[in-house]
């Protein structure tokens, strides 16, 4: 085997969350968008085997945190809300699920009323109550789900909570009435994604008896569509019909297609690609082998499906330690990339797109712009990245006084990380530097180059939205919250703190509960800011491919989950 | 020899104690493998990280760690992964172990097959040709690196022939020979075939010098002398008098295979043996599992070593001794 | 594994000269030491190969070359035209010696140069850890097998640890600990993609397969004659061991060399194979073998060729190691073949 488990699933994976408010992402989504279409059970059965490298650990909805499952937890878990079935920008949208429609809001934005459905059984058979939906909220906590302090620390009473979970109650935060069957979550400010926070798989309900710690490979109940079977984690996770399942929101839990749906762990990517092609799997889970991309693009082009996502692949640099606490050390990284080199590597012009903005393209408050490029400056920018400029980035090195320093690039050891860190250092070196790569394993490297303790210079990483508002990209990766000195998790890898743009990214965040159109002008004033000092170099924005055999129909593709696992049709 | 037995296996206890106090301190020792925050994951809260630290025990000092380690893979058994959390250890070990023993029993029944047959016919083959052949065959056998072969392998069995000859070849993977007795073998055919290569080579080599050694011994030419047939002096003395060595040889081998070193053979064809199980705990730097599978692997290591040692002094009273 | 058989051949001891004359004559030994010679070569001349033959540095990436092919500019890296453009394929084996004779990798590096390079890591730390192993285990061997005692008794139980380690933690942990942070012991300072990590872990490992038989053969030598009556005159320890137990020992060493230098290359390959041996840009066979994984379906010559590389050394070193073993083993000429 040639591929080591791809653990970048952690980054690459994560999921997309979606503030309701700024849906509008761009022209060309919307003009495919459509509701998904009626249900037709003549084309139900049969089994749809997945297949991956590594299974993606606990099963827990309310912990698991990588796409790979997420895209599972769309057919078999339900929240209170969720994202749209469909096609294009719809499944960006926030629909009612076990809620029996959007709450009303009231209290100046801080309070929510939904009233639950009734008659939905979990696939136990015993009833959903809003006991069990009380539960689940206080369970958010008491799994120490990774986003109880990120998501839900805006609920009444989850400061306490998130000191104390074993003990959490949060009577006043999730107020419940069974006579009336309503539920009212009341939070301590006003927080313009909050439906998309309620939407996503760590809000999802869960019987009140559910463990209070993480189930890992023990199984919850479910709502939706399929319940889980077995799960082991070297082995397979076998999905099959929920029993009690009957579909209440079209949009919101179809009926699925498949009888059972097999996911099989273990399977290197190369395999995977051989098993799809000759009709032994229906889709492959991990990224195509860069040996066998032209094959699948010639012999079964039909099968090969290509979407856009909104994401990065960047390079942290480290503003805090020499040579790029100096600017001119970071332009001139920028300047010095040939970033059609990187999309070479990551296997060519129809899976990404250069890039050189920190807001990707299609995205709330992009602008199309290029201040290092060939001819063009942080303050005369381009309007596209066009080809690298070398003798400026040698000379900004010379200027900075940083010239013939050491430079160590962490990357992941997996062969596409590999090769853009062996590439890195041919251009580093190139500029002045003496660069070296350090590839460490994909499952430690993510957290690696965020601990300030290991001294990471540079480094290569991907950014996938959590949902399509500038603060995902810009506050996340770069405000001073989140850079925590000497902490495995610190997402600021680079560790800018710029306390003038923390105030101005604030204000834009404030503004996007009124005024999204205003907020998102300011949102690409803050990018070209941030990109004048240069605290990290942006690569390219990569594309989704799937590959899926000839037998397999009804692809669709969410931009919220990715493909559609239970409407695949294989009868 | 009870004294020698009871030293042995007090050393043997030693030696594994030992190495899971090592495999511990070098663990920690890693820089970056801190599983907190993988298993918190992506952005989370510090109080988040926190309680997931506390949770794992990894706000305790290392020496309590360690032992409470010990106790849950030892004792309760009920030691749990760091990356699939609530992924019982054990289990995980004990559903590899079949996969192992299939690949390493069958590549074990070819490599002596063969072995034997070739060592025996270079040792006392007259034409002139045999001998060297079949030593410069046992040469590349154990000069060709065993993943790369596999992969050599899977590139014609899996791609360039696979719409060709090798159309009946299955994917990589195993199949229960309780689930599909005949897919268990095709399964596993060219992962023999693979494994069998290096032994095969090693043990030919072995009993060809082996017998050779023997028949030059005194006692051979006297009965040589006495009037015994070649074929009866070569199967009733020397080859009987080889097969110890390579029993003992053997013993050691498959200890070691069967304790995970077919390593890069699982991993090259997708085994889901002890091995990989090894490789992927430590790409995951998943200290249960990897501790759980090193203590497995070293336990047999360890005693077919001792067992070795424990059947040389019953044949020699010497060794006791020592 | 291949040393398990040729402690069989340690026990006997045998007069150096003969050996020698007779490992002169031996056809083997004439071969391989040939097939060795020419490896040898390549490795050590590969800056003057890619200077002056292939005008190249393989250590460059050079992702947008191009390069002639009869007359037409052709890319090194060449984008997928047909179907649905996906994938670029690194160009094939030209069989032109003056440009990518065997094709390029993924960084567009020409495959031939950076395998001469790569020979050169290779042996090196074959041969510096095979040493290294030699010298730890003759040292071992010699201090359990004379003293014996509780001294034995600690090295033994040493050795079994090494014996059951787990090589690849070992490797693992070191490399990151390397790779990130360097390694400080004492005034040694060990930097990224330095070889002393392959070379230690490799020299270290195999220690228990040959100190195991030398202190069995220091222990029958302990009971020799000529070592009891040395002991009864009372010679110092030192002199015993230089002059009476050493010398018995040397030709076993000899027949263990080539073996363990084998042993030690195919061990690098393999951790580089698992990308914790030499790191890149360096080469060695192991790290191109892993490079050409990624392109075995495109260009399966990338991985091939420095497999077979690695085959015909370590079988060479092998078949000169039979030769040595035969010629200082006087048993094997008393068989008469």
């Amino acid at each position: 085997m040639h591929r080591r488990p791809l653990i970048i699933k952690a980054v690459l994976a994560t999921t997309a969350l979606l503030v309701s408010a700024i849906v509008g992402t761009n022209a060309s989504l919307a003009a495919d968008s459509a509701p998904l279409a009626p249900y037709d059970a003549k084309k139900a059965g049969g089994t749809v085997t997945l297949v991956a490298q590594a299974a993606a650990g606990t099963l827990d909805p309310k912990v698991n945190y990588t796409a790979q499952f997420w895209q599972l937890y769309q057919a078999s878990y339900d929240g209170l809300l969720t994202f749209s079935y469909g096609t294009g920008a719809t499944t960006f949208n926030v629909v009612p699920d076990l809620a029996e429609a959007l709450p009303a809001v009231s209290n100046g934005g801080k309070t929510f009323t939904f009233k639950l459905r009734k008659g939905i059984k979990f696939s136990d058979g015993k009833p959903v109550t809003v006991a069990d939906v009380k539960a689940s909220f206080e369970r958010i906590f008491k799994v120490s789900s990774p986003t109880a302090g990120s998501f839900y620390n805006g609920i009444v009473g989850a400061d306490v909570c998130l000191k104390t979970p074993a003990t959490c109650k949060l009577d006043k935060g999730v107020v419940v009435d069974a006579a009336t069957n309503t539920v009212v979550i009341n939070i301590i400010a006003p927080d313009d994604a909050i439906l998309s926070k309620l939407a996503v798989p760590h809000a999802v309900i869960n019987p009140a008896s559910a463990p209070s710690k993480d189930a890992g490979t023990t199984i919850i109940p479910t709502t939706g569509a399929y319940m889980y079977k077995s799960y082991d984690p070297n082995k397979s996770l076998v999905m099959v019909r929920n029993p009690y399942f009957k579909e209440w929101n079209h949009n919101a839990q179809p009926q699925g297609y498949p009888d059972q749906i097999i996911f099989k762990f273990g399977i290197t990517p190369t395999a995977q690609v051989t098993a799809v092609e000759n009709n032994q799997a229906n889709w492959a889970f991990d990224p195509i082998p860069a040996d066998r991309l032209n094959e699948i693009g010639t012999k079964y082009a039909s099968q090969v499906h290509i979407n856009p996502l909104t994401a990065m692949w960047y390079l942290p640099m480290n503003v805090n330690l020499a040579p790029f606490n100096n600017v001119k050390a970071r332009q001139a990284v920028n300047y010095a990339i040939d970033r059609a080199n990187m999309v070479k590597i990551f296997g060519g012009t129809q899976l990404a797109a250069p890039v050189c903005s920190f807001l990707p393209p299609n995205f709330p408050g992009h602008v199309d712009y290029c201040g290092y490029t060939k001819g063009a400056t942080p303050a005369k920018p381009a309007k596209a990245w066009a080809g690298p400029d070398l003798e400026l980035a040698k000379k900004l090195v010379k200027e900075s006084g940083t010239a013939g320093q050491a430079v160590g690039i962490v990357v992941s050891d997996d062969d596409v990380n590999k090769q853009m860190g062996v590439y890195l250092q041919s251009v580093l070196n190139s500029i002045g530097y003496k660069a070296t790569v350090k590839p460490i394993s994909g499952n430690i490297q993510f957290t690696y180059i965020q601990n300030t303790k290991n001294k990471v210079q540079i480094s290569v990483t991907q950014w996938y939205q959590d949902y399509p508002a500038a603060s995902d990209f810009l506050d996340v990766l770069l405000g001073c919250a989140s850079f925590t000195p000497k902490s495995d998790s610190s997402i600021n890898m680079a560790g800018y703190c710029n306390k003038a743009l923390d105030v101005k990214m604030a204000k834009a965040k404030a503004l996007g509960a009124t005024d999204p159109v205003a907020a998102n002008k300011m949102w690409g004033e803050i990018d070209q800011e941030v990109m004048a000092d240069a605290p990290v170099a942006v690569a390219f924005t990569p594309k989704q491919l799937d590959f899926i055999s000839s037998g397999t129909k009804n692809y669709l593709f969410s931009l919220q989950y990715k493909m559609f696992v239970s409407q695949l049709i294989v009868k | 020899m009870l004294a020698f037995v009871t030293r042995r296996i007090s050393a043997m206890i030693f030696v594994l104690v030992s190495i899971s106090i090592l495999v511990f301190l070098i663990f920690f020792a890693t820089p970056g493998v801190d599983p907190a925050a993988r298993i918190a994951g992506r952005n989370a809260d510090q109080e988040t990280l926190a309680q997931v630290r506390h949770s794992f025990e990894l706000d305790k000092p290392l020496p309590i760690r360690y032992l409470s380690m010990m106790r849950h893979l030892f004792v309760s058994q009920d030691l749990t992964s760091y990356v699939n959390r609530g992924a019982k250890v054990i289990p995980q070990l004990t559903q590899a172990i079949p996969a192992t023993l299939s690949l390493v029993i069958g590549a074990a029944i070819i490599w002596l097959g063969l072995g034997i047959f070739f060592g025996i016919k270079a040792a006392s083959s007259r034409r002139k040709w045999i001998d060297p052949t079949i030593g410069f065959l046992g040469i590349i056998g154990i000069s060709l690196p065993v993943y790369w072969l596999g992969e050599v392998v899977n590139l014609f069995t899996q791609a360039k022939l696979h719409n060709s000859v090798f159309r009946w070849v299955p994917q990589l993977g195993y199949v229960g020979i309780t689930d599909n007795p005949f897919q268990w073998f095709l399964h596993l055919l060219f992962p023999w075939l693979t494994l069998a290569v290096l032994y095969a080579g090693i043990y030919v080599r072995v009993l060809r010098n082996e017998i050779r050694m023997v028949m030059s011994e005194d006692y051979i030419k006297t009965e040589r002398a006495k009037g015994a047939s070649e074929t009866r002096i070569l199967y009733k003395h020397a080859t009987r008098m080889s097969l110890i060595t390579l029993v003992s040889l053997f013993g050691l081998d498959f200890g070691s295979l069967v304790g995970g070193y077919a390593l890069l053979t699982e991993v090259v064809f997708g085994i889901q043996g002890v091995g990989r199980l090894t490789y992927q705990s430590l790409q995951n730097f998943d200290l249960p599992v990897i501790m759980a599978t090193v203590m497995y692997a070293s336990f047999f290591v360890v005693f077919m070593n001792a067992l070795v040692d424990v059947l040389y002094a019953v044949l020699d009273p010497r060794v006791r001794r020592v | 594994m291949s040393l398990k058989e040729s402690s069989e051949a340690i026990f006997s001891e045998s007069p150096g000269k003969i050996a020698l004359r007779s490992l002169r004559k031996d056809k083997r030994a004439r071969i391989s030491l040939a097939i060795l010679g020419v490896i040898v070569f390549l490795s050590l001349t590969a800056p003057l190969y890619s200077h002056f033959i292939a005008h190249t540095d393989p250590f460059e990436s050079t992702l947008d070359a191009t390069i002639m092919v009869n007359g037409i500019t052709t890319p090194v890296l060449e984008a997928s035209t047909t179907g649905l453009g996906l994938g670029i394929t690194p160009i094939g084996p030209t069989w032109n010696l003056s440009h990518y004779f065997i094709g390029a990798d993924s960084q567009g590096r020409d495959v031939l140069a950076r395998l001469f390079y790569g020979g050169r890591s290779t042996l090196f730390i074959g041969v510096s850890s095979g040493l290294l192993c030699l010298l730890l285990s003759l040292l071992i061997g010699i201090i359990s097998g004379y003293y014996r005692g509780w001294v034995d008794a600690i090295f033994s139980r040493v050795l079994d640890i090494i014996w059951a380690f787990p090589v690849y933690l070992l490797a693992i942990s070191l490399s990151v600990v390397l790779l990130t942070s360097g390694l400080s012991l004492g005034f040694i300072h060990l930097g990224p993609g330095s070889f002393a990590l392959p070379i230690f872990i490799i020299g270290v490992v195999y220690v228990p397969y040959i100190a195991r038989p030398i202190r069995a053969q220091v222990l029958a030598l302990r009971e020799n004659d000529f070592v009891r009556a040395a002991v009864g005159s009372g010679a110092k320890n030192s002199t015993i061991i230089f002059r009476e137990i050493l010398p018995n020992i040397i030709p076993s060493l000899m027949v263990f060399i080539p073996i363990i230098v084998a042993l030690s290359m195919l061990t690098e390959s393999a951790l580089s194979f698992l990308s914790i041996g030499v790191q890149p840009p360096a080469a060695s066979w192991g790290t191109i073998i892993n490079d050409g994984l990624g392109l075995l379906y495109t260009r399966p010559m990338v991985g091939i060729a420095p497999g077979i590389l690695i085959a015909f050394t370590a079988a060479s070193l092998n078949l000169y190691g039979d030769a040595v073993r035969d010629a200082l083993d006087p048993k094997s000429r008393a068989r008469g073949d």
